[in-house]
């Protein structure tokens, strides 16, 4: 489809055999880091007493993440929130800007969302490995396991951690992408059924738009809350 | 005339009372979709990384199709583990 089509904006960039062209999806990342720092820096520039609209929903968003990652991931966490945060609002404004007429939706993408999965859990990983050293292999192992079954129980924990991203990724990118497609046919339903039976579809198109606004809300809080939770399993080993 | 007023200030109470509850309605459905959306690629993709995995061992170790049929199960045990341990977390945090 039209719209989940990458195309190169500019020339052609090719870096030892490899293609770093600037393209639409390239562009569309740029102008929602610098829809989010316009956004923060007009809400946190006057900092009033009573706040006006645009400061109100900045220190919503921080509150909202900040009050997140200490219900899931506890004090331990916090010097992460940064990371959190931006990872939260990039998110957000991608599925929100991909809401707009004509424009692309960066999340759509599965390799967008898998780099920044992957991203999460090699960072995890490395904090996990940081902070207790050897010792964190041990949330492979449960506790209170028959001996007999312990090896399968291993196997079956390492593929349950390695599917982390996986599950990470496609959830963000099939949503997104499935929500476009659905509000396409649904489009394509008015044209071909004319003026006269065309009201239907277009009264779901209307209410799917409402619904895949929340959708790409609640995307973008899935992800960053799952962050939190397998942060949560890095810094405190518990099991 | 003291009537009036009164029923007003009531009238105030019930509404608000109302307005707080359908925002708190909506929050939850919300939260619930979430967490719906979750369960189905939290097995999916489970399944699809212990099939790849087993994948991946078979044609290291020339035992095609066994391995991917055993990580197969596998990867379908461990995707109904995460299952388990999200709908656990979600019934903590209620």
């Amino acid at each position: 489809m039209q719209q989940f089509s990458v195309h190169k904006i500019g020339p052609e960039i090719k870096i030892a055999g490899v293609d770093l062209s600037f393209t639409n999806a390239s562009l569309f990342m740029i102008i929602s880091t610098f829809a989010i720092l316009i956004f923060l820096f007009l809400g946190t520039k006057e900092r009033k007493i009573v706040p006006d609209k645009v400061q109100l929903i900045a220190e919503m968003f921080y509150s909202f993440v900040a009050k997140m990652i200490s219900d899931t991931a506890g004090s331990k966490a916090k010097p992460y929130f940064p990371f959190i945060f931006s990872l939260f609002m990039f998110v957000l404004f991608c599925n929100m800007i991909g809401m707009l007429p004509y424009s692309f939706t960066v999340t759509s993408h599965i390799i967008v969302t898998l780099i920044l999965a992957l991203f999460i859990f090699v960072a995890v990983t490395i904090i996990g490995f940081a902070k207790h050293g050897l010792k964190y292999l041990s949330i492979f192992v449960p506790s209170g396991v028959p001996a007999v079954l312990l090896p399968l129980i291993t196997i079956i924990e390492i593929i349950s951690y390695l599917s982390r991203p996986v599950s990470l990724s496609v959830r963000l990118f099939a949503n997104m992408m499935a929500g476009h497609t659905m509000l396409k046919v649904f489009g394509g339903f008015v044209i071909s059924l004319g003026i006269l039976g065309g009201w239907l579809p277009l009264s779901f198109s209307v209410a799917l738009t409402g619904l895949e606004i929340l959708v790409a809300f609640l995307q973008a809080y899935v992800f960053a809350i799952l962050t939190c939770i397998y942060l949560n399993d890095a810094l405190n080993l518990h099991h | 005339m003291t009537i009036p007023e009164d029923f007003k200030t009531r009238l105030k109470i019930a509404k608000s009372k109302i307005r707080k509850q359908v925002q708190s309605d909506s929050e939850k459905r919300g939260s619930f979709m979430g967490s719906a959306f979750k369960l189905g690629t939290e097995l999916v993709a489970a399944v699809a990384v212990g099939t790849i995995i087993g994948f991946i061992l078979d044609s290291w170790f020339d035992t095609k199709p066994w391995l991917m049929i055993i990580f197969f199960f596998l990867g379908a045990a461990s995707g109904m583990l995460n299952v388990i341990r999200t709908a656990n977390r979600m019934q903590k945090e209620e």
